[in-house]
């Protein structure tokens, strides 16, 4: 699948700092440049980073964390996750911080190298399984050997700068399809099945059970002030402006195609108190010139021939009071609303099934 | 309807195709803008990091390698310490006992260095008296000289005396003679004269022989007495002389005479030394030889049970009965045709155990072929009775001079029993029922031995000495002892009580192994004498009945044939003659 390939080959290009209260050499040593992958956990970066920064150390025993303009970042978030939730513009390379010494334990979660990371990543996978399938009893029961071979599968590229990824993709695919973690039911995926991968998987796909519910973790922050662009666009400087929000969504087949759209709805409903209208007025905002508004809900026929030409930017606006979103971020793309969902689901997860979206909403004052 | 649902589900699928198409554009330009453009250069740069990494990791690993050699280094060294430390303390040790040896060894020295010097003195002492006493020797040797040449002087004068006075006494005689010779009284001078001449000259030889000086001297001044007395004092010098050189000449006697007898002495004391180690090493010997004899006797007993016991589990044997037997009776008849050697038994078995005593082996002899049949080899002395069994021909026994019995199975070809006793056996004779044997023994016993379970079943005294031969009555009945005593016993089977006893005054036994025998119809006895004649007695009259004189050296053995006659004897020369 390209969008696998391209979903699970994303690096974010760091350029880490170390704190000043930690340099202990003159001249101050110079920042590393890292490529971190997006489905990765930063803390996993730390035997990259540390032989940078090992002889500049103070003595004493390190424990790592990252921050960026200030805000301490939550580790068990995938990095990619990160990097769309806090640069509206993406920076690259990234300038994050790492600090040695000083945990913000009132902040954030303690964190004790790999294996607190990979029993977060289980316990995620987990969390989706049950989600889907409602128990959890594949995770439990995965073997010892299977657990590893996720595990490293996932995490090998983190820390070897060797883009051999098919293999690792694929040993991911094959260890995981016996997971049995039922699939959406996605027609469109093998329409754009690349030749090399085609085999894995559309037989995943083929084989698997089918279920309509989608694992999906929400993050969403806030903003007041209006903005057009999104260079302009203020960024979070605390995490209580950024709720979490862990829903999952059940698609519902009904005749027409649940697009990413619908899944918002589902997922943030009090972005969208009025649901047709809302389509409604984006639509004839944007197209204003073009089209008639219908005033009849049902014709969502209209609605959707109208939406055929659909806006190239995603932003919606909204002239009325209620919260909008601004801007939706999967995998450090936005999507167009119409989406399939199920294309979205099937493509864009994370390899520990969860669906990360990255959701910008303007609140009004 | 249908086209309108139609258009809106193809519009569908249209849009949802063109947003996903849209989803990956945007996944690509991401990658070309993310991680694709960084990459490479991220890479380079961290290749310097990562091979620094490896860099380091292979110094670590060399360090590694480098400290384990140096602990092993280390460990070897601290193994040599520790020898080396064991070493010098052992040198140690020895060097305190050196030490105090040497100090033990000076004091010793010390101390022969003291005697050495006590010596020394003592030494110097004797030497002064040897030289006084030399000095005295030498004092005592010029007095003897002095004394020598005193008394060669003395008889000088001596001489130079008697000369004078012999001139006087010529003188004399001659102015005697002149008064006298008108008297004629001239005999009578002459003779007087001649005689005092005579006894003068006689008296000068004993001055000359004389020795002592001052009894000579004494004489010559009374003259009168002179002669008789210087006479006396000569044989009395003389017969000093004499005593003295016999006194030397016993002297000299008697210490040869010592030495000889010291001599004799010390040979005699070395002939009674080496006498008393003789009679320790003849002591020696005979325990020796009794407790060899014992064990022997012990082992062989125990070899003859554990074989005993080990044949009567060995299964049953098949019978070639007629072949064995034929050769028996064959044997048996023409039995006088074997003994043309020197050997005394007629009995086919006793010439060849004989012929091979040597090998100490038995040969079973095929009679028509005229081949050893078997070969029975187990004895280890010579072996000098055989005899086959009446019932069965496959048994053999046969006894040896190593005191065994030993019963032979020639189906199977080798020895089923032993039997082990003290008195070596002489001679041996199946019974009728082949279960038991009579042995005769050195000792003058007969014994009977069962065959099967190897015990004595009796034995009774049947001679004062050896028992040369054993032969059975046809009927079983009686059995004949002969012995070296020169007699002939004929003993009942079953009581074995003496029934009959003969001899004759010029029978005698010619060998050990003479063997006599009873005629088939159990009447009449022959055996062979020394003087080279052959007795029969009668059983019933218990005297003899005829004398066969033929041979010309003494017969060894006679027997009768099965049928009655003829008698066959054979002598020491290898002359067999047959008697009808």
């Amino acid at each position: 699948m390209e969008a696998h390939k391209y979903v699970w080959e994303g690096a974010i290009p760091l350029q880490i700092h170390l704190h000043e209260s930690q340099v202990t050499t003159l001249p101050p040593p110079p920042p590393a440049l890292i490529l971190a992958p997006r489905i990765g956990y930063l803390p996993l970066l730390a035997p990259l980073i540390k032989p940078y920064f090992s002889s500049t150390l103070p003595p004493g025993v390190d424990t790592i964390w990252f921050e960026y303009k200030g805000l301490p970042l939550k580790w068990y978030i995938p990095t990619g996750v990160l990097f769309d939730l806090l640069c509206p513009e993406p920076e690259r390379p990234w300038n994050i911080t790492v600090h040695f010494r000083g945990y913000p334990g009132n902040v954030l979660i303690p964190c004790e190298g790999e294996d607190s990371v990979k029993w977060s990543f289980i316990n995620s996978l987990k969390e989706a399984a049950y989600i889907i399938n409602g128990n959890c009893k594949n995770v439990m029961n995965m073997s010892q050997s299977d657990q590893l071979e996720l595990w490293s599968s996932v995490m090998s590229d983190f820390e070897l700068y060797l883009w051999f990824l098919e293999g690792n993709l694929e040993a991911y695919q094959r260890v995981s399809s016996k997971l049995k973690i039922a699939t959406v039911e996605d027609e469109y995926t093998s329409f754009y099945a690349s030749k090399s991968q085609q085999g894995i998987g559309e037989t995943d796909l083929a084989g698997q059970v089918k279920t309509g519910r989608v694992a999906v973790r929400l993050y969403v922050w806030s903003v007041s002030e209006d903005f057009d662009d999104l260079e302009d666009m203020p960024q979070p400087d605390s995490w209580e402006k950024i709720s979490y929000i862990n829903r999952p969504v059940e698609i519902q087949k009904e005749g027409k195609c649940f697009t990413l759209h619908d899944a918002l709805k589902v997922l943030l409903p009090e972005n969208f108190p009025d649901e047709s209208l809302n389509v409604k007025l984006a639509a004839v905002d944007f197209e204003n010139t073009l089209k008639i508004p219908s005033e009849d809900v049902s014709s969502d026929k209209v609605g959707e021939e109208q939406e055929q030409n659909a806006y190239k930017q995603v932003g919606a606006s909204c002239v009325s009071g209620s919260a909008e979103i601004k801007l939706i971020r999967i995998q450090g793309i936005e999507p167009k609303l119409e989406i399939p969902f199920s294309w979205v689901v099937n493509n864009l997860m994370n390899p520990d099934y969860f669906l990360h979206i990255c959701v910008c909403v303007k609140v009004p004052k | 309807m249908m086209n309108d649902i139609m258009e809106s589900v193809e519009s569908q699928e249209e849009i949802a195709r063109e947003t996903i198409k849209h989803a990956l554009k945007a996944l690509k330009k991401r990658h070309l803008v993310e991680e694709g453009a960084h990459a490479p250069a991220y890479i380079a740069l961290s290749r310097p990091i990562i091979s620094q990494g490896s860099e380091w990791k292979e110094k670590a690993e060399k360090l590694e390698v480098e400290l384990q050699q140096c602990y092993k280094a280390q460990s070897r060294l601290s193994e040599q310490l520790v020898v080396e430390v064991a070493e010098s303390r052992a040198l140690k040790g020895s060097l305190q006992e050196k030490e105090t040896a040497i100090a033990e060894m000076e004091k010793e020295l010390n101390e022969t260095r003291d005697e050495c010097s006590r010596l020394e003195v003592d030494l110097g002492e004797k030497i002064t008296a040897l030289k006084l006493m030399m000095s005295e020797h030498q004092e005592l040797k010029s007095q003897l000289e002095q004394l020598t040449i005193k008394a060669k002087n003395a008889e000088a004068e001596n001489k130079m005396l008697v000369d004078r006075w012999m001139l006087q006494k010529m003188q004399d005689a001659e102015r005697l003679n002149e008064r006298l010779k008108a008297s004629g009284l001239e005999k009578l001078a002459r003779e007087q004269v001649e005689g005092i001449v005579r006894r003068s000259e006689e008296g000068a030889e004993f001055f000359a022989e004389s020795t002592v000086p001052s009894v000579c001297w004494h004489r010559i001044n009374a003259h009168e007495g002179g002669c008789a007395s210087i006479l006396k004092v000569a044989e009395l010098e003389r017969e000093l002389n004499e005593t003295r050189d016999e006194c030397s000449r016993l002297k000299m006697d008697l210490e040869e005479k010592i030495t000889a007898l010291e001599l004799m002495m010390s040979e005699h004391q070395e002939l009674k030394s080496q006498l008393e180690q003789l009679t320790i090493k003849a002591k020696n010997a005979e325990a020796e030889n009794k407790m060899l004899v014992d064990r022997w006797m012990l082992q062989k007993m125990q070899d003859a049970e554990r074989l005993n016991e080990r044949l009567k589990a060995s299964g049953l044997e098949k019978l070639a009965r007629e072949q064995v037997e034929g050769i028996v009776r064959r044997s048996e008849e023409g039995a006088e045709f074997f003994a043309e050697s020197t050997v005394p038994s007629v009995c086919w078995h006793r010439i060849n155990a004989h012929e091979a005593s040597s090998s100490n082996n038995l040969f079973v002899w095929d009679v028509n072929s005229g081949r050893v049949r078997h070969t029975l080899t187990g004895h280890t002395d010579k072996v000098c009775a055989v005899d086959v069994s009446k019932v069965s021909s496959r048994h053999v026994v046969s006894a040896a001079y190593d005191r065994t019995i030993k019963v032979w199975d020639l189906q199977k070809g080798y020895c089923t029993n032993m039997i082990i006793f003290h008195s070596n056996f002489q001679s041996l004779c199946f019974s009728t029922n082949g279960l038991t044997i009579y042995s005769g023994h050195v000792d003058g016993n007969l014994r009977l031995w069962d065959i099967q379970t190897g015990k004595l079943l009796s034995e009774v005294a049947a001679h004062s000495l050896a028992i040369t031969s054993i032969s059975l009555s046809r009927n079983g009945n009686v059995v004949l002892t002969s012995g070296r005593d020169n007699l002939h016993n004929l003993f009942d089977k079953r009581s074995l009580e003496v029934c009959g006893t003969f001899r004759a005054t010029g029978n005698r036994m010619a060998s050990n192994w003479s063997r006599s025998c009873i005629s088939p119809d159990d009447n009449y006895i022959a055996a062979g004498s020394a003087d080279g004649s052959i007795y029969i007695w009668s059983i019933i009259k218990a005297d003899i009945v005829s004398t066969l004189k033929e041979h010309t050296a003494p017969v060894l053995c006679c027997t009768w044939s099965g049928l009655g006659k003829p008698l066959a004897s054979a002598d020491k020369n290898g002359i067999v003659c047959t008697w009808t």
